[in-house]
């Protein structure tokens, strides 16, 4: 199949305007990748403290599976894509210089899938997921699939942060308990609700400040660097109020992780 | 009672009801309230929680910026003197922390660690409705006097007939309105203070003079001017460089 990246690139975007009724953005997003990524396979995951922390979308059944192996073993591709904050390309799990992630490559081989590729999703500047794009054959991308595949983990950020607004106003409303989002699941234990504080407050004018940003942005940005760094929306807030954290401008999309405090740097 | 406490009740009593008079602003009338309180009754601290429809207690203000006095205050969203005197609908008087560990064990252990030995909550009422709660910190422990206890009573008293229209108190639907109104203005407050702590390098309270000098000097709500600044609307370099003409800032 051969498209231009403008065709990708409008297929992409209308799988975000146009997802079918019980279909969530990011599985539309997800099933759109499969169509015109030249791959089988493609999921989204939200990573939380560093570990994997959730699949929020997928284009089918096995993908998120796929998906979810790293999740079981604590290891994979995505995993490293959003530590190291670059993406990681695997063209062939089977070839024998592939060390890396033995209990996720005999899964994911033993399901028939010979190429695997993560792509971070950046929001703000920071990393907060990773775009997997699965192949049965094996072999690189080639640079335009590549490329659109960046535009999909760019794209992607959309419905993740439908997520992490649906998570804030989740808290704001103390409704506890909501579906299975692996976001609000991590708070509702806190009892406290993290968003809804003085200081979280604060920051988020210091932030309207610091980064030239609405509001609504602002605290998107202190709740990104949040889950990104592993820490509470307070503790974030604090360290924000006492000048401990600078989060840097969003003007240089896909450095992310560099305003981490004590962060792992790879 | 000397003389020039009288003189400062009476400061702080025309003070809470010129805002009733006035086009007040929620926000400034409690600050107001727990500044009073604490300096009239001698205490550490005092800060007012007010529940919103969800019966959830929210911090509105506090006479203290310190954000361990803060934690203090919210923590009490899940446990403490404030959420009993809350649910309870009455004033619950606690001299001696140390005596109620079991109780409140998050809560004590919070307490502690600032210095707070003792915590009055007095129950801000409206008719049949409690609106929320105001708590007074000691850092000794011992009972407040009556006259003491009497007199932030009627303080409160005061501040809940500003924050809920005596009209619609019989409505407990509008009666939440207004309260959650309320507690809108405190964050648009709060992140305007923000704004300024950092556009200006200040401390939280210093931004917060900041603003209300602002808002006064121009006759406006406090919250208004602060949902400016926070859309960015007026811009911050105005509101540092009118304190600075009127040196409150260098």
């Amino acid at each position: 199949m051969t498209m231009s990246l403008d065709a990708i690139r409008s297929e992409l975007n209308a799988s975000l305007s146009s997802a079918a009724p019980g279909l969530s953005t990011a599985d539309a997003l997800c099933a759109t990748c499969v169509g015109v990524l030249d791959v089988d396979g493609a999921a989204m995951s939200v990573i939380l403290d560093g570990a994997s922390s959730g699949t929020f979308g997928s284009s089918n059944e096995t993908s998120r599976r796929l998906d979810e192996y790293q999740f079981t073993f604590g290891e994979g591709p995505c995993l490293d894509a959003v530590t190291q904050g670059s993406p990681v390309l695997v063209p062939d799990l089977e070839a024998l210089s592939e060390r890396r992630w033995p209990a996720f490559r005999d899964a994911v081989l033993s399901d028939g899938i010979r190429g695997v590729f993560a792509v971070p999703i950046v929001v703000t500047s920071e990393c907060v997921g990773a775009l997997d794009l699965y192949r049965v054959r094996p072999g690189p991308l080639d640079d335009l699939v590549l490329a659109g595949a960046h535009l999909a983990a760019e794209l992607a950020t959309a419905p993740l942060l439908d997520l992490l607004a649906e998570d804030v106003a989740a808290e704001a409303g103390r409704q506890d308990g909501a579906e299975d989002d692996p976001l609000t699941r991590r708070d509702a234990d806190g009892g406290t609700s993290e968003m809804d504080r003085v200081e979280v407050y604060q920051a988020t004018g210091m932030l309207i400040s610091a980064l030239d940003v609405d509001a609504d942005e602002a605290l998107l940005r202190l709740r990104a660097h949040a889950i990104s760094s592993g820490l509470t929306a307070t503790e974030v807030a604090r360290a924000i109020i006492e000048r401990r954290l600078v989060l840097d401008r969003d003007d240089r999309p896909g450095s992310p992780g560099s305003s981490r405090p004590g962060g792992s740097t790879p | 009672m000397n003389e020039s406490r009288e003189r400062e009740i009476i400061a702080a009593f025309v003070q809470l009801s010129n805002e009733l008079v006035d086009d007040y602003d929620v926000v400034e009338m409690l600050a107001q309230l727990t500044a009073s309180c604490a300096r009239l009754l001698g205490i550490s601290s005092a800060g007012l929680l007010l529940a919103d429809g969800a019966d959830t207690l929210h911090l509105v203000a506090s006479s203290s910026e310190r954000t361990h006095h803060l934690e203090v205050f919210q923590l009490q969203r899940d446990e403490g003197p404030c959420l009993d005197c809350y649910r309870e609908q009455r004033a619950v008087l606690t001299p001696d922390l140390d005596a109620e560990t079991a109780r409140w064990p998050e809560f004590c252990r919070a307490a502690e660690i600032v210095g707070f030995r003792s915590v009055h909550a007095l129950p801000m009422r409206l008719k049949d409705n409690v609106l929320g709660t105001l708590g007074l910190f000691g850092d000794e422990a011992g009972a407040l006097g009556e006259e003491d206890l009497a007199l932030a009573q009627a303080l409160v008293h005061v501040a809940s007939v500003a924050i809920v229209n005596e009209r619609s108190a019989h409505d407990r639907a509008t009666v939440n309105a207004q309260l959650q109104h309320a507690l809108s203005s405190r964050v648009v407050v709060e992140q305007a203070k923000g704004v300024l702590a950092h556009a200006g390098g200040l401390e939280m309270d210093v931004a917060f003079t900041v603003l209300r000098r602002y808002s006064r000097d121009h006759g406006r709500k406090l919250s208004d001017v602060a949902g400016e600044i926070v859309a960015r609307e007026l811009p911050f370099a105005t509101v540092l460089d009118h304190a600075r003409e009127g040196r409150i800032l260098p």
